[in-house]
């Protein structure tokens, strides 16, 4: 039995925040769960999938957020509740949808979209605070503080859903998603009784009652805000918001989410508890104003903690202007004020150094002597740049494409995309990537140089896509390139992995969320079904690949594909499949750093299981990162690194 | 003669970027970060090493002549038009199978054919066409692959890449065949020990090749694609004044062009030459002009390369005739004149008559002599 389905109400379980979202769903009883991989989200479908079987949960990876969304959606419109999960970026792309359901509203049965979002962009590749985009499609917004409230505000979430008629978003960050705390289990829910249902409702009197959406527009519109102020009226009395502290504080924080304990903390530290009271928002759209309105009157000062865009503090200052005269007095201090910024992510220390300010407070948080030791210590640490694992074939791919580009000599480039090759634009893959954006832009960029011909455009395109990356945006790409006759070449890493986030399976790889098998879609006769010439190459045999890319490079054609498929490293290593080579560096050979190689092989191919034996002036194997790939051993201009078989 | 602290990234900016490259493949010869390409030095990435064998090997930075002549020739540089020479005649082979793929006379394939039969060598560095005409650097080991390598292309062709070819533990002896400037580097290779290459000293015979200018493969050879299949050309011919053609012969037809229609393909660095008939060899061969049509012009330099047209001719392999006095007045002519060219050329370069970029070590009666007055 998988523990997070666990029947034991009341018991105490060390969750991840991810973990308790996914035990807050099946607690409220849902059917469906869909998603598609993105830190810091990517643990919330696999764990429901988990116990997907005996609690009669359909839990899918979707091809893109988009059709998670309208996955979860149709579940809600049959009566089933259900969740969909994703990062940031992945409200970017189910954004669409969710302007369409909020117009005909969902059905029966609640549905939760929980967010995750990344603050400072550790495992993104952009920051943005997606709250905003509940204030633009006029959604209810929580946003939970701790894996307890991660669960409950989840659970509770579908009430809210269910009584309003609407999407109801839970939002956390990746200190939510990633921090375990202990969790209190709830019930399980009963047995589904009742069938899956989809009314499908035609009602010429009564439109707003269908699944479809149909002119006059504002006559859905306005029912939705009436949905959002019914949602307010709830928030008002949640217990999700609470207030700690004086009656009359001297300032007031009004924070949310993580900076909860930032807030808390910091208090703590300055010893204020006494003149500063806490207001910590748990429903934060739509804002509950007569609750904050009631500790507005109650200060003189606010001070708002909270990460990336001045949400709450906008929609609290915007109260307030509705509240004046009485409001007047009133400082503000925030993202406007500048205490905070609008970047990266907030702490502890951030808050103090804010207070400290605000109240004109000293405070020395730790001995001055220490404090100078701590700085000169860091400076031991040695600088550890990105790197792709050893045996990743993305280095022996962009080592050809590095290759191809400058033999080809008209200045071609490559056109990014999202996942370990992302890496590309950084010495891991040798400043290949020229262009990164969103998941998908790759090809979708490169259909845009590839149009530029009658302007005297004459640089070869390059882009490149992972194959979980390919059906998940790339597809109408190259539909695009081929049919609008694009001149790129798109290339397919096909590494038989999501790898990125996690190994998570994907439409290619054969497997569901669940573990049972699926169909396996072909690549191949995919691409060229739809018009694109076809070769693939495995990346690792490098003169063919760079061959096959000059040639590529070299067409005036439409779209076309090079697939470069080699199983990624991890995945080798987890189906135990043997490793081919063992290596090893003749010291007798190896130049070193002389003339002829300057460290070729350590300093610009880079792979973790080399290293460069400064005291003897030599490469060598790490015996312990190298995994047998043997592409070094194509690298060396003398023969000095020796691969030999397994075996 | 140190570089001065110099290496691929300076030999990028004073001569791969500068328009000086003339193609040789010095700098490619122990190198894994540039190779030769479509007729370019193409640079795969960057190196950081400060003192390098490319930029010290490299014919177009700075040289000193006298310490190259004398580590070759075991003379000082002089103002002889064409070079230091102990003998100068015409030549030719008197084997039909080099006559029908020879340029000229084949004497080149001839007298190495003969230095690998006797031992004297084991492998050369020289250069072959491929199926489509474009030359190459290779390493023949044998008779029958100096016949593939036997034709001029007109093109540089770094033939010192193929140097690479050879492993650095390897005592073979070799020998080099090779233009002016592939010459001149592979002189300032023996003045200057490459560090992780094979030692030139074991290069026991150096033929130069007579050159005015080379094309560029990677503009020719579209241009030549424009005329004919290459991979039908048997043979490119310049016959000397009063023409003024190219010619390319195929199998059924031969096709002559304007030479105005073939410059805008010559490497510019040709103009900063000055070694018409690669003075650091031991032998140097050219055509004998249209009055002597399938002889070649051969100045011997050293005892080297008179020790083996001696033995050429005593094996009956080769003959020999004197040059007439009118025809080396006319090769040295020739010869000065492209030499005061490129002075020009290089002075109007650098804005400052005594500034002669790579020529170095002259001393001024030396360089009175060659430079127009």
């Amino acid at each position: 039995m998988a523990s997070i389905a666990m029947d034991k109400p009341g018991a105490t379980a060390l969750l991840m925040g991810n973990e308790a979202v996914a035990r807050g769903a099946i607690e409220a009883g849902i059917g469906v769960a869909a998603a598609y991989p993105g830190s810091p989200t990517s643990e919330v479908l696999p764990t429901i999938a988990g116990a997907a079987e005996e609690m009669n949960i359909h839990a899918e990876w979707s091809s893109n957020e988009k059709v998670a969304t309208e996955v979860a959606a149709a579940a809600s419109f049959a009566g089933i509740r259900s969740l969909s999960i994703m990062k940031q970026n992945g409200a970017n792309v189910a954004a669409d949808f969710i302007v369409n359901v909020n117009m005909t509203g969902i059905g029966e049965a609640g549905m939760v979209i929980f967010i995750s979002d990344d603050p400072g962009g550790m495992t993104s590749n952009n920051e943005e605070d997606s709250r905003t985009i509940t204030k633009w499609l006029d959604n209810p917004l929580m946003e939970a503080s701790s894996a307890q409230e991660a669960k409950d505000m989840v659970k509770w979430a579908y009430e809210v859903s269910e009584a309003v008629n609407l999407v109801v978003f839970v939002r956390g960050v990746t200190r939510l998603s990633y921090t375990k705390g202990n969790v209190i289990l709830g019930e399980l829910p009963e047995k589904r009784e009742k069938k899956a249902y989809f009314p499908a409702i035609w009602d010429m009197y009564n439109p707003v009652k269908s699944k479809f959406t149909s002119g006059p527009f504002p006559v859905f519109h306005k029912p939705l805000h009436e949905k959002l102020e019914k949602a307010r009226a709830i928030f008002e009395t949640s217990t999700f918001n609470r207030y700690m502290g004086p009656e009359n504080p001297e300032l007031l924080i009004i924070t949310c989410g993580a900076c909860t304990s930032y807030s808390t903390e910091a208090v703590e530290a300055l010893d204020v508890g006494h003149r500063i009271g806490i207001l910590k928002l748990g429903t934060t759209w739509p804002l509950p104003e007569k609750l904050v309105g009631k500790y507005l009157t109650s200060t003189k000062k606010v001070f708002f903690v909270e990460e990336m865009d001045p949400f709450v503090e906008r929609s609290v200052m915007e109260l307030a202007a509705s509240m004046l005269p009485e409001t007047s007095e009133l400082a503000f201090y925030g993202k406007r004020s500048g205490h905070l910024t609008p970047y990266n992510e907030q702490s502890t220390d951030l808050v103090i150094e804010a207070l400290r300010d605000i109240l004109g407070l000293s405070y020395q948080p730790r001995d001055l002597n220490y404090e100078k030791e701590a700085e000169e210590a860091v400076k031991l640490v040695p600088h550890r740049p990105i790197n792709m694992c050893a045996g990743c074939p993305h280095r022996a791919t962009f080592w050809a494409i590095k290759n191809a580009i400058k033999l080809d000599g008209r200045n071609g480039f490559t056109c990014g995309d999202i996942g370990c090759y992302s890496m590309a634009f950084a010495g891991p893959g040798f400043f290949q990537a020229r262009t990164m954006h969103a998941m998908g832009s790759g090809a979708g960029v490169a259909n845009g140089f590839g149009n530029l011909k009658q302007f005297g455009f004459d640089q070869p395109v390059l882009a490149v896509t992972g194959d979980s990356t390919f059906y998940h945006a790339v597809l109408p790409a190259l539909v695009n390139g081929v049919y609008n006759k694009s001149n790129f070449t798109l290339l397919i890493l096909d590494n038989s992995a999501t790898a990125m986030t996690g190994f998570q399976p994907h439409p290619g790889t054969g497997e569901l969320a669940t573990g049972e098998p699926a169909p396996v879609v072909d690549m191949e006769a995919l691409c060229r079904s739809v018009g694109a010439e076809v070769r693939v190459c495995d990346p690792f045999d490098l003169e063919d690949t760079t061959k096959t890319l000059l040639e590529m490079m070299r067409k005036e054609s439409g779209a076309r594909v090079i697939i470069m498929r080699r199983m990624c490293e991890l995945v080798r290593a987890k189906r135990k499949i043997p490793r081919p080579y063992t290596m090893h560096v003749d010291p007798g050979k190896c130049l070193g750093d002389s003339c002829g190689c300057d460290r070729l092989c350590t300093r610009i191919l880079g792979c973790p299981g080399l290293m460069w034996d400064s005291e003897a002036g030599k490469a060598a194997i790490d015996e312990a990162l190298c995994v047998g790939c043997g592409l070094c051993a194509d690298i060396c201009p003398v023969g000095a690194i020796i691969r030999e078989e397994v075996s | 003669m140190s570089s001065n602290g110099r290496g691929s990234r300076k030999l990028i900016e004073d001569v791969i970027g500068a328009g000086l490259c003339t193609g040789c493949g010095a700098c490619v010869t122990g190198c894994p970060y540039m190779v030769a390409y479509e007729g370019r030095i193409v640079v795969l990435d960057k190196c950081t090493v400060e003192d390098g064998d490319c930029y010290k090997h490299c014919p177009r930075t700075q040289t000193d002549m006298n310490a190259v002549s004398e580590k070759v020739l075991g003379v000082p540089y002089g103002a002889e038009e064409v070079g230091h020479a102990l003998k100068i005649h015409m030549a030719r082979s008197t084997d039909d199978q080099i006559k029908q793929k020879a340029q000229d006379g084949g004497t080149v394939t001839t007298l190495l054919a003969l230095a690998l039969d006797e031992g004297i060598i084991d492998a050369v560095v020289c250069t072959r066409m491929d199926e489509d005409k474009v030359p190459h650097g290779y390493l023949a080991r044998s008779r029958d692959e100096l016949l593939q390598c036997a034709g001029s292309s007109y093109e540089a062709s770094f033939a010192l890449e193929a140097y690479r070819k050879i492993p650095h533990e390897s005592t073979d002896k070799l020998a080099v065949v090779g233009l002016g400037c592939e010459t001149e580097a592979l002189a300032k290779m023996k003045t200057d020990l490459p560090i992780n290459s094979v030692n030139p000293d074991h290069v026991q015979l150096t033929v130069g090749l007579f050159c005015g200018w080379a094309l560029r493969s990677n503009t020719f050879h579209p241009f030549l694609r424009g005329l004919c299949d290459p991979s039908q050309a048997v043979k490119f011919d310049i016959p000397h004044t009063p023409h003024y053609t190219f010619d390319v012969y195929t199998s059924s037809e031969t096709k002559s062009l304007s030479l105005d229609e073939i410059r805008p393909y010559i490497n510019p660095a040709c103009q900063y030459c000055w070694d018409m008939t690669a003075e650091f060899s031991d032998i140097s061969v050219g055509s004998a002009g249209s009055k002597f049509p399938g002889w070649n012009t051969v100045i011997i330099r050293t005892g080297t390369g008179a020790k083996l047209v001696e033995l050429a001719e005593k094996k009956g392999i080769m003959e020999t005739q004197p040059l007439p006095e009118w025809r080396l007045s006319h090769l040295k002519t020739v010869a000065l004149n492209r030499k005061r060219t490129a002075f020009k050329n290089i002075t109007e370069k650098t804005g400052d008559k005594n500034d002669l970029l790579y020529v170095g070590g002259l001393s001024e009666g030396v360089i009175d002599k060659l430079r127009e007055d």
